[in-house]
């Protein structure tokens, strides 16, 4: 990317986070939503009913063509006009023609984020036509003449007070700021819209194949009057919406609704069959079109590594709950599709340009994939269109450079052993990088880095061996991680004495490298399959148990991430897989295998609070284990927001620091607030992040990784 | 209300309210209309959104607050003969009851009167074969809407519901429409508002038969 975009794209940034309006609202809201759903979702179980939608689409997106085949068959035998449009300017072209042989001038929309995609509003005004959006959200933003925050809440960015400016202007009279009263000016002002109309244009939540029936899902009940009242009604389907049956649309909006704003339906669900009923038609038939719109749809669908974006629904849930757009909001998380998802339809629908500075922001820390309607795994394909990237236009020096060091492992590890002398003239003999001159870690002021470590892991680990059992009832692998070796090697010797205390028997394969991971999220696929490789073939020949990592991250990646990355290997399925299979988190390890809890740990009634590391919570689904061994060995106190990201996400906190810096100040101040002395995680990176984020505020809480939370309570 | 009420009528009942739905238990479709007439009877006349009226609405919206002289209920799709007795119980109150023609009344109405032909009770919706353009206007541009649902329509899941539907569907044209409480909005600063572009309150009589 070119330097001048990113530093453009800082620059707004900076602008949002400097919006307490925006922020607070936001944060309002991601608290908010968090709780309304849980509550909406009671009676159901969304993981089943989400991996249902998921498995249903991925089925019928395989076979669009024939859809659009039999809906186009069955719509045009109820008198409904059916186009297909490759492009987005074919859309407008077909629009603005029926506009054109129709006499229509005055259109209404209801609101369709399609519409939005191809820019159908901008179309139509250059043919001559007045176009108003009646969405009230919509239509606010369409008077400020911007472009939408968030998938169903266009204007969450705005207030009250500039709602009633931009209503005083539209009016010509003051308004009143007061939120209902506004909610009723927009009422009175756009019902002659309706009246006049002679045009209507809707988009789709779903197009039944088997009856050609269009159905979209609104509450102010403006798309029912945009498809009622004018006599032409024209509506705007991604080839995305179509699906067989009434039962498929069903199934979504059982989750659709809930998912978005926490509703368990719509108040409204209209399904249009066919040419239906219009009084100021000389037929008495509305007189309807169907504009289907591929721009890309369609490679999409045979495109392996990135279709199942095609699945999504359009719920916004990825942005409800991204930590980043919490600081942002949607201006700079999207360019038209806002949140993950947005990131991902911005390259595919608008192009390289628009999306190279996007896919950066992204922190990887997957709440977005664990609460999608769809089931999508939005952070691997985001990571996909990194790697896209990187192929097509090459790769920005810091990536080259760190692909080529991580490729190599020996001169990965020399380099960090030279760190440790660079750094000296920095640390002031402390363990934290202190006067690092500002060119080197621009904007890192927000926390204190740590040093590297005096002697890493790996060069203790022969002495460190010698007083461990030989054969133990567990033989167990290390692996270490970056973080740990060399600048946390003292959280893997309390490991080991847990180790110790649960009888394992302890390798540590000297030919383990990084896990990959810093080089897969910025999209150096090769260096991401060879540092695979080389951990994979490290580990092999141990006939180990377990092979165990106390870093959350690494053991995600080594889990889920491996199988995919080497698959094109030959002859490797089995060894990943047994690879794969045998990874398990410290604590999952502690707790799970060696039954580790208040008989093998002495209680203290230090307060700790616990931060859930992104891929442990998420990754692996690991959540009562820390709980249930902090209760253990102290007096654990649940804090606000356990689980959200800390704002580390490994290189994004070095791309993003102004951001990271927004995230983590949040986090600490709950951790803060929650009373406790002492915060446990069980991630290097997220201890590098919050214990660094203490340090800079002055020390308030004791940040340790939960093996020497552990190791320091063992009973003897 | 009876100590057998089907578990899908409790439901029913409780997600209406959840959706902000008015339910009032009533014997059957008599009881129903007068139902709609009292609340048409204690309601304030309708707001008048277009000064002009009629089919040629001026270019900007009323004076606010401009309020209409008399009260209007239309019940398009109404039997012939219940409608008639809707008719007759209106005028004797001194309202105008129609059954068509909405387009030309597009300003606001008081009362909209409909039935359900089907209900979920999971979702505290009200299900509408709505093919009838003037049904759609009706109930999209009154002031209120109420709806006189049968209990024995009431089906427990949206799944349950999709037979119905289908069956409409394949039948040729049609417009079917889920109403689940009255419309909504909260775009402007996530608070949450009644009665955006349709009815501010929905209300639902529900009938024994």
């Amino acid at each position: 990317m070119s330097a001048e975009s990113m530093k453009q794209y800082h620059e707004e940034i900076r602008e949002s986070l400097d919006n307490a309006f925006l922020r607070e609202t936001l944060d309002k809201f991601a608290v908010a939503y968090r709780a309304n759903r849980t509550a909406v979702f009671a009676d159901l179980n969304a993981k089943e009913l989400i991996k249902e939608i998921a498995d249903a689409k991925d089925k019928y997106v395989s076979r669009l063509d024939e859809l659009y085949e039999q809906f186009s068959r069955e719509a045009s035998k109820r008198g409904v006009h059916v186009h297909r449009a490759a492009t987005a300017a074919d859309a407008n072209e077909i629009i603005c023609r029926i506009a054109r042989e129709n006499n229509c001038t005055k259109i209404i929309k209801s609101k369709s984020m399609t519409g939005e995609e191809i820019h159908i509003n901008t179309a139509l005004e250059a043919a001559g036509c007045k176009v108003v959006e009646t969405d009230l959200g919509e239509w606010i933003i369409q008077l400020r003449k911007e472009g939408p925050t968030h998938m169903v809440m266009p204007a969450i960015h705005l207030s009250r007070h500039q709602v009633a400016d931009v209503f005083a202007v539209e009016t010509k009279r003051k308004q009143d700021s007061d939120i209902e009263r506004l909610v009723k000016v927009a009422r009175r002002e756009l019902r002659v819209k309706f009246a006049e109309a002679d045009m209507g244009i809707s988009g789709a939540n779903f197009a039944l194949a088997d009856t050609g029936t269009v159905a979209i899902c609104t509450n102010e009940g403006n798309g029912r009057l945009t498809t009622t009242l004018p006599r032409v009604h024209v509506a705007l389907c991604g080839l995305d919406k179509l699906c067989p049956d009434i039962h498929s649309a069903m199934r979504v909006i059982n989750v659709l609704p809930r998912n978005a704003t926490a509703q368990i339906i719509t108040s409204y669900v209209s399904w249009m069959t066919g040419a239906t009923n219009c009084g100021v038609t000389p037929d008495r038939k509305k007189i309807m079109h169907v504009v289907f719109l591929d721009n890309g749809r369609s490679a999409l669908a045979k495109d392996p590594a990135c279709r199942d974006v095609l699945r999504c629904v359009r719920c916004g849930a990825c942005a409800n709950v991204c930590p980043v757009y919490r600081m942002v909001g949607g201006h700079k998380m999207g360019y038209v599709y806002i949140g993950a998802i947005g990131l991902i339809l911005t390259y595919f629908y608008h192009g390289r340009d628009r999306a190279r500075a996007l896919v950066q922001n992204c922190i990887n820390c997957e709440a977005c994939k664990d609460i999608c309607a769809a089931g999508i795994d939005l952070p691997a394909i985001i990571q996909e269109i990194r790697a896209r990237l990187v192929e097509e236009e090459g790769s920005p020096l810091e990536s080259t450079l760190l692909a080529k060091v991580l490729s190599n492992r020996g001169m990965f590890h020399t380099l960090l052993r030279f760190g440790k002398w660079a750094q000296r003239p920095v640390t002031g003999g402390t363990p934290f990088v202190r006067h690092l001159p500002d060119i080197f870690l621009k904007g890192q002021g927000f926390r204190a880095l740590p040093a590297i470590a005096g002697t890493p892991f790996r060069n203790k680990w022969k002495k460190l061996a010698e007083g461990l059992p030989q054969k133990g009832k567990y033989r167990v692998a290390l692996f270490a991680g970056c973080a740990q070796d060399f600048i946390y090697p003292e959280q893997l010797e309390a490991a080991l004495e847990v180790f110790k205390a649960g009888d394992c028997s302890v390798d540590f394969p000297m030919e383990q490298s990084c896990c990959g991971l810093p080089v897969q999220t910025m999209g150096e696929r090769k260096a991401s399959e060879n540092v695979a490789f080389q951990n994979v073939k490290a580990f092999a020949a141990g006939g180990y148990d377990y092979i165990i990592t106390l870093c959350a991250s690494c053991a995600s990646h080594l889990k889920h991430s491996y199988p995919g990355l080497l698959a094109s290997y030959p002859n490797m399925t089995f060894e990943v897989e047994q690879f794969a299979s045998r990874i398990i988190d410290f604590t999952s390890f502690t707790r799970d295998v060696l039954g580790l809890g208040e008989e093998g740990l002495r209680r203290t009634d230090e307060k700790v609070c616990y931060h859930a590391p992104c891929h442990s919570c998420r990754g692996l689904g690991v959540t009562e284990q820390p709980r249930d061994l902090l209760k253990a060995g102290g007096n654990y106190l649940p804090s606000a927001e356990e689980d959200s990201c800390c704002g580390f996400g490994g290189t994004y906190s070095v791309k993003f620091p102004e951001i990271s810096a927004e995230i983590l100040n949040r986090k600490l101040n709950a951790f803060e607030a929650s009373g406790a002395s002492t915060l446990v995680t069980d991630c290097p990176g997220c201890v590098m992040q919050l214990r660094g984020g203490e340090e800079k505020r002055g020390r308030k809480l004791k940040v340790q990784h939960m093996a020497e939370f552990l190791s320091s309570r063992l009973k003897k | 209300m009876s100590a057998q009420e089907s578990p899908a009528i409790t439901l029913f009942k409780q997600k209406a309210a959840v959706v902000s739905a008015k339910v009032t238990e009533v014997k059957g479709v008599r009881e129903a209309m007068a139902y709609a007439l009292d609340v048409c009877e204690k309601k304030e006349f309708c707001e008048q959104l277009l000064s002009g009226g009629g089919d040629k609405p001026s270019d900007s919206g009323a004076a606010q607050g401009e309020r209409a002289a008399v009260k209007m209920i239309a019940a398009p799709g109404l039997d012939a003969a219940v409608f008639k007795t809707l008719e007759a119980e209106g005028s004797k109150k001194g309202f105008t009851v129609i059954r068509e023609g909405m387009r030309r009344y597009l300003a606001g109405i008081d009362v909209g009167f409909s039935t359900a032909d089907l209900a979920v009770a999971e979702t505290g919706t009200c299900v509408m074969a709505a093919e009838n353009e003037d049904l759609r206007l009706a109930t999209m541009v009154c002031e209120i809407h109420v709806i006189a649902l049968a209990k024995s329509k009431i089906v427990n899941s949206l799944y349950d519901a999709e037979e119905y539907i289908q069956k409409l569907m394949e039948g040729g044209v049609m417009y079917t429409s889920f109403i689940s409480g009255p419309s909504r909005t909260a775009d402007i600063e996530r608070v949450l508002t009644l009665g955006v572009h349709g009815p501010l309150e929905l209300h639902i009589a529900l009938m024994e038969e």
